[in-house]
């Protein structure tokens, strides 16, 4: 089994990296020791006993392509390491980028709950530490301890902080609204996970493209080819027609269009926008379709939540103008002159100033 | 400028006196870290900006700096693969911190006092702020002003409220932050601390709104909007990190509560109208709380600063280090040009009181005979200009 030695400054840790560990976060280094120390040979997946990890990663797969749900289970070491390379075969074999796209998030929120169970149940501060340590410092070197006063409570240097937070959407992670003292942001356990999403993402992302596939196993061969027809309708990015709408409208659909991650308070734009406008909801589920975390069961309860269809049946208006601001969701143009709700964008004059609502 | 005979003396008298000042002042130049990854730019008298330039040493900019004689020298903040390409080639890769805090922004009851409207069109000056020129009727004018002690005073406390915030929440040490008097009406403070280099222009802007106490919450010092039907429209539930620091600290304090004050601030709230009340009141405070920075300076990841140890063509003063902020008075420290007389007319019909280099001026007359280093202040100024 490999082992990491881990060493710092004052002290040689004599904590290791355990395989529970890297059962979790495969993405390690080690998943490639495994194979290599193990010798495993790929022709391997062919034995009928392999049949039990191909369908696993398949499984995973058609979760999180077809139901846009991650997988949470979790199995012993050899099975997540095998599982974890399969489905990095799989994706690899199907060759598109949704998918890809897709799946390197899905992989990152897998990892993201299982650290921020550790980091919040781990008792030794010690096996904290390492954590922080392989995962945070060395993956994508970000300096994060646990706080001095509170070990429920991390710190990260404010300008690792300030390089991934200001990307973030939502007005909470504004330094401003964060408790900053001598150069460090103190955050919570799912906080400081958060700020490494799109990293974890990006390295499932890279570890596929740069994967080169000799002659895939038969066994997997046949279930890639099974899964490209189950996700040919999820392979194709559906482009929207944009020039007409106000600008933030446009930028929320150009992200949607990509195939990248929309923050929630701009996905409540864009839906009650629609609705506003009249669409159907099934037209605006199809809107949701490019989403990485797609799930087409969850995004009609949504919209017909805002559609005021159920729960307590209120209607959600459109945000204003001032607070797609503050959300820092507004990308004004001069076409934009007067306008206090986006649904009056292109409107004559005159009726600009007609309430919002339609 | 106009093309004018007397336009041309002037700045031909502002030429002489800036390449003197350079031969005489050459150690003054502060030449930054990494020249060689450095953009450089000049604006020559009465041309527009030269930018994209490139220098080897200390001696080609110098040289540069006496046979061209700009009326302002500047330098990038960002370092660059190749400094003399267009931007989009330039290949960036990083830029120091920087801060400006001119006297404009900070709003200062003197302001109007001294301040002076030129037209850009007839060169007419007027002291009453007024949206057309009185002389040839245009609207475009600009303003000029005379800084006055305590606008110093005030550009100084604002300086030492940045620096605060920079040591005690940024976590900068002191000696990496340098601070420069402008050459004009602020001072200019650039931070060395390298792990701030990468960050992009979004990261700085996060940097200025929490300098400038922008886009606080409400909930991050304990007050969320609450959806429940209990007559209030918020609930108090502070913050698992807390209050013990940084903004969290200053609106608390200011509040006079602490973790454990769930009915002061509760009552607090109410006192404001409820949630929407108290968030615009918060707002507020933490807005006249913060330092008053010019946001676009720092954001800008691609701007070429003025260099230290030059000239500044607004006033004729230097853009200089200042070690001793304290101690330092701008209007005597950087004011190195020389004293031979020279003859000017001034545009201005009132008295015009001001203090240069430990010595106060009160200019009534029209055609008079001044020190250089106040014919230029006040030709930089737009007050003057060099009898034809």
């Amino acid at each position: 089994m490999p082992v990491r030695h881990y060493f710092s400054c004052h002290q040689v840790l004599s904590i290791k990296i355990g395989t529970g560990d890297l059962a979790k976060y495969p993405f390690l280094n080690d998943a490639s020791d495994y194979v290599r120390e193990t010798q495993f040979d790929f022709q391997e997946f062919n034995r009928p006993e392999m049949n039990h990890i191909i369908d696993r990663a398949a499984e995973r797969l058609e979760r999180e392509i077809a139901k846009g749900l991650p997988d949470e289970k979790l199995d012993k070491y050899e099975i997540e390491i095998l599982t974890f390379l399969v489905t990095l075969i799989m994706v690899k074999s199907i060759g598109t980028e949704p998918i890809l796209k897709k799946h390197a998030l899905f992989e990152a929120m897998r990892a993201e709950k299982f650290l921020t169970e550790d980091l919040m149940r781990e008792k030794s501060e010690q096996k904290k530490r390492l954590l922080l340590s392989t995962i945070f410092k060395e993956l994508f070197k970000v300096n994060v301890d646990i706080s001095e006063n509170d070990n429920r409570l991390f710190k990260v240097k404010i300008t690792d902080y300030l390089m991934r937070a200001s990307h973030f959407h939502e007005q909470d992670w504004k330094l401003i609204n964060r408790l900053v003292h001598n150069g460090y942001v103190y955050l919570d356990a799912d906080e400081t996970v958060r700020l490494i999403r799109s990293e974890l993402s990006e390295l499932i992302y890279n570890k596929v493209k740069s994967m080169t596939l000799s002659t895939l196993p038969e066994a997997i061969k046949t279930k890639v080819n099974e899964l490209s027809i189950k996700f040919a309708p999820h392979q194709q990015y559906r482009r929207y027609k944009s020039q007409d709408y106000p600008p933030c409208v446009k930028h929320a659909l150009e992200v949607m269009n990509k195939g990248e991650n929309l923050p929630h308070s701009a996905r409540l734009m864009l839906a009650t926008y629609m609705l506003a406008i009249g669409k159907s909801i099934e037209e605006i589920i199809m809107l949701f379709h490019n989403a990485p975390d797609y799930n087409e069961k969850v995004t009609k309860y949504q919209i017909e939540h805002l559609a005021g269809l159920r729960g307590s049946g209120t209607k959600y208006s459109v945000p204003s103008c001032q607070k797609l601001l503050n959300q820092n969701l507004c990308f004004a143009t001069e076409e934009c002159n007067g306008i206090t709700n986006p649904v009056q964008f292109g409107r004559p004059p005159m009726l600009k100033g007609q309430s919002s609502s339609p | 400028m106009s093309g004018n005979k007397s336009t041309e003396k002037s700045a031909a008298l502002l030429k002489g006196a800036f390449r003197e000042y350079y031969f005489k002042y050459s150690k003054l130049l502060e030449i930054p870290e990494h020249l060689e990854q450095r953009e450089f730019g000049y604006m020559p008298f009465g041309s527009g900006m030269i930018r994209h330039l490139s220098f080897r040493n200390r001696g080609d900019i110098l040289a540069t700096l006496i046979r061209d004689v700009p009326a302002d020298v500047y330098c990038s903040n960002a370092y660059y693969r190749f400094p003399t390409y267009p931007m989009p080639e330039k290949h960036w890769f990083g830029a120091d911190l920087i801060f400006d805090i001119d006297a404009k922004d900070l709003h200062l009851p003197c302001e109007l006092s001294h301040s002076y409207f030129i037209c850009a069109k007839c060169s007419e000056v007027s002291r009453a702020k007024s949206e057309v020129c009185e002389s040839c009727k245009s609207t475009s004018l600009n303003q000029t002003s005379i800084p006055c002690a305590k606008c110093i005073f005030a550009l100084k406390k604002e300086v030492r409220r940045l620096i605060a915030v920079l040591t005690n929440d940024l976590g900068i040490e002191e000696k990496s932050v340098s601070v420069y008097f402008s050459g004009n009406n602020g001072f200019h403070i650039v931070v060395s601390d390298k792990s701030f280099n990468a960050l992009d222009s979004v990261a700085r802007s996060d940097v200025v709104s929490y300098l400038a106490g922008t886009n606080i919450m409400t909930e991050s010092i304990g007050v969320r909007k609450s959806r429940d039907h209990s007559g209030n429209d918020f609930l108090i539930k502070f913050p698992k990190s807390g209050l013990s620091y940084g903004w969290r600290k200053v609106i608390a304090d200011k509040l006079v509560i602490d973790q454990s004050s769930l009915v002061k601030l509760g009552n607090i709230v109410l006192r404001n109208g409820g949630y929407e009340g108290f968030k615009s009141e918060l707002g507020k405070m933490a807005k006249t709380l913060g330092v008053r920075i010019d946001p676009q300076v720092t954001m800008d990841v691609h701007r070429i600063f003025r260099m230290p140890g030059t000239i500044n063509s607004k006033s004729g003063l230097v853009k200089m280090r200042c070690d001793d902020l304290e101690s330092f008075d701008p209007l005597d420290d950087a004011c190195l040009l020389g004293s031979r007389d020279v003859e000017v007319k001034t545009k201005i019909s009132s008295q015009i009181n001001f203090k240069l280099k430990g010595q106060s001026f009160r200019i009534r007359e029209k055609i008079l005979k001044l020190p250089l280093f106040v014919a230029v202040y006040l030709i930089c100024k737009g007050l003057a200009e060099v009898t034809n």
